[in-house]
């Protein structure tokens, strides 16, 4: 591939349960090559390993072998950080500032000036609809506010890559339209995007490959085109449902 | 390229290393001061003081020097109270409540973050003694009346920069412990060190009165590695009865205690640096 934005190689990830003293093997092997401008969905069971490999691109863990590489430098190089924005699952902030003050709060760690940042700060509050409580404390906020705020911190310093961890949940249908738009929008500007979510029609609708984890291995990788007119899956949670019984029934075997 | 990148390209110029560090430092400051807790601590130091007007002038007539005794003694205490309980939450609150994966995922170092954390609680601090102390000085002025006020506001600045610099050094220990502990280890061990530190030479008495050379080893170790606070309160004594301190006493102190919170602070920053967050 020509520009390779994101490069895991043999990742891999073992924590041990300080009770046991048994290592638990929470990733193995994650091999994944996501190329610039292309939208990359990793879809798979609750506790499959879809956080934890975001976590070791971002540099917030620490792989166990492996490594992973974002554009062109080691995971959680700071001048790659620079340049991409990052959506937490089940995202929380501090209660005591308002929605602007935090998204300057964001802007400021960019070094971003402030005449820029207030500008910014305006224009995403707009984007994820939150113009309205943008000046009111995020101890007030419901989930779902919570939510479109991470999205808009995600893009204070207008990343070339998002890793997004479940941009969609807490949303309502409407802001789940917008979270599409948004990505539309970014794809549309060549951002590169890698995300999570368990909201299968949506990432049949926006992605250009998914990847299927489950036990902390991606068991497959596919163009979604490829899913959805080769005929063999009705749609996307057909092709899922199968690739995850298949993955189960053989790991059944084998043990 | 994407054609939308922003005015970041990843090197950040000199000036903007403390970029970061401000806007840290700003918001640990605005999560403190919009703490409702802390109004309610000040209201008890002013009601102290309060208190101690009143039984001074029923007890000694005017005494004005018990006066200040009791009230620089209730804003040392408050200002502890703050120091200690804001700064062992300071570091174990963003880890627990996950703020921290906001501020590392971004351009942010380990030492930018634990200087940030320990500025904004020290600016913190400031505005509280400062508050503190200017009601005193107030209570005092109205009660002596206005002779010898600038002596007076001279003194006591004195002494609040005494005790602001004790609190430079609790917040530091406090900021330190809550990089690895939870918060109640973290009070209890800030607690014990800082208590240490107030005794002094006491600590080598204590030492030779066990008569076990073990122990009294020990105790003169833990002297020698602690700032002397009982020093500290002896200048602050002297200062209350119009004696200025030597210059070089006071070097030594002020180089002492920041030295040594740098020392905490580079520790909490390697911590912090090389801790993953799960
Ligand atoms: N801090 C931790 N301590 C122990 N185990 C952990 C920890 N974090 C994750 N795990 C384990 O690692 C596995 C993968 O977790 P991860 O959060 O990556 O799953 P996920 O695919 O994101 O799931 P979900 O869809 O529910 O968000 C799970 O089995 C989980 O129990
Ligand atoms: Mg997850």
């Amino acid at each position: 591939m020509a520009d390779v934005v994101i490069q895991a190689t043999n990742l891999s990830k073992e924590l041990t349960s300080s009770l046991l003293r048994r290592k638990v093997r929470i990733l193995s092997g994650l091999n994944l090559q996501v190329a610039r401008g292309e939208t990359f969905g990793l879809i798979g069971p609750n506790g499959a390993g879809k956080t934890t490999s975001i976590k070791l691109m971002l540099g917030l863990m620490r792989p166990t072998e492996g490594a992973a590489e974002i554009l062109g430098m080691p995971a959680g190089d700071k001048k790659a950080l620079a340049q991409l924005g990052y959506l937490p699952e089940n995202p929380y902030f501090y209660s005591h500032l308002t929605g602007r003050e935090f998204l300057d709060f964001a802007g400021q760690l960019f070094g971003i000036e402030k005449k820029e940042r207030s500008e910014r700060a305006q224009e995403l509050t707009k984007l994820v609809g939150l113009t309205e409580a943008a000046d009111t404390q995020m101890r007030k906020y419901s989930k779902g506010m919570l939510q479109r705020l991470g999205i808009a911190q995600s893009l204070i310093n207008r990343p070339q890559l998002i890793f997004w961890d479940e941009p969609m949940s807490g949303l309502d249908p409407i802001g789940r339209k917008d979270v599409r738009q948004i990505l539309f929008h970014l794809k549309e500007k060549g951002t590169t995007i890698f995300f999570n979510s368990h909201l299968l029609p949506d990432v049949n609708e926006v992605c250009d490959r998914v990847g299927v984890m489950n036990r902390g291995q991606l068991i497959v990788q596919e163009d979604v085109k490829n899913i959805s007119q080769g005929g063999s899956y009705k749609d996307l949670e057909d092709f899922f449902l199968e690739v995850i019984a298949k993955a189960e029934a053989g790991g059944q075997a084998r043990s | 390229m994407t054609g939308n990148s922003g005015n970041i390209d990843g090197k950040q110029a000199g000036p903007k290393v403390f970029e970061p560090v401000w806007a840290i430092a700003l918001n640990t400051f605005r999560e403190t001061v919009r703490d409702r807790i802390l109004y309610a601590l000040i209201l008890f130091a002013a009601i102290v003081t309060v208190l101690g007007i009143v039984l001074g002038s029923l007890s000694v007539g005017q005494d004005i020097r018990i006066l200040k005794d009791i009230g620089l003694a209730a804003i040392s205490f408050i200002g502890g109270i703050i120091a200690v309980f804001a700064g062992t939450n300071l570091v174990y609150k963003e880890v627990e409540r996950r703020t921290i994966y906001l501020i590392f995922t971004k351009p942010v170092s380990g030492w930018q973050f634990v200087l940030g954390k320990y500025i904004g609680l020290c600016l913190c601090v400031a505005v509280m003694v400062a508050a503190m102390g200017a009601f005193l000085i107030f209570v005092i002025t109205a009660a002596s009346g206005s002779a010898g006020f600038a002596e007076q506001l001279r003194q006591m600045g004195q002494e609040l920069a005494l005790i602001y610099l004790e609190l430079l050094f609790v917040t530091a220990l406090a900021t330190f412990f809550s990089t690895f502990s939870t918060p109640v280890m973290s009070v209890l061990f800030t607690l014990a060190i800082w208590l240490a530190g107030h005794l002094g030479d006491s600590l080598f008495e204590l030492g030779k009165l066990t008569q076990n050379p073990v122990i009294s080893q020990f105790l003169s170790v833990i002297f020698y590695c602690l700032p002397d606070f009982a020093g500290l309160t002896r200048i602050r004594g002297h200062l209350l009865y119009g004696t200025v301190p030597g210059i070089e006493v006071l070097t030594y102190l002020v180089t002492y205690v920041f030295a040594y919170v740098l020392m905490l602070l580079v520790l909490a920053a390697i911590v912090t640096e090389r801790k993953e967050y799960t």
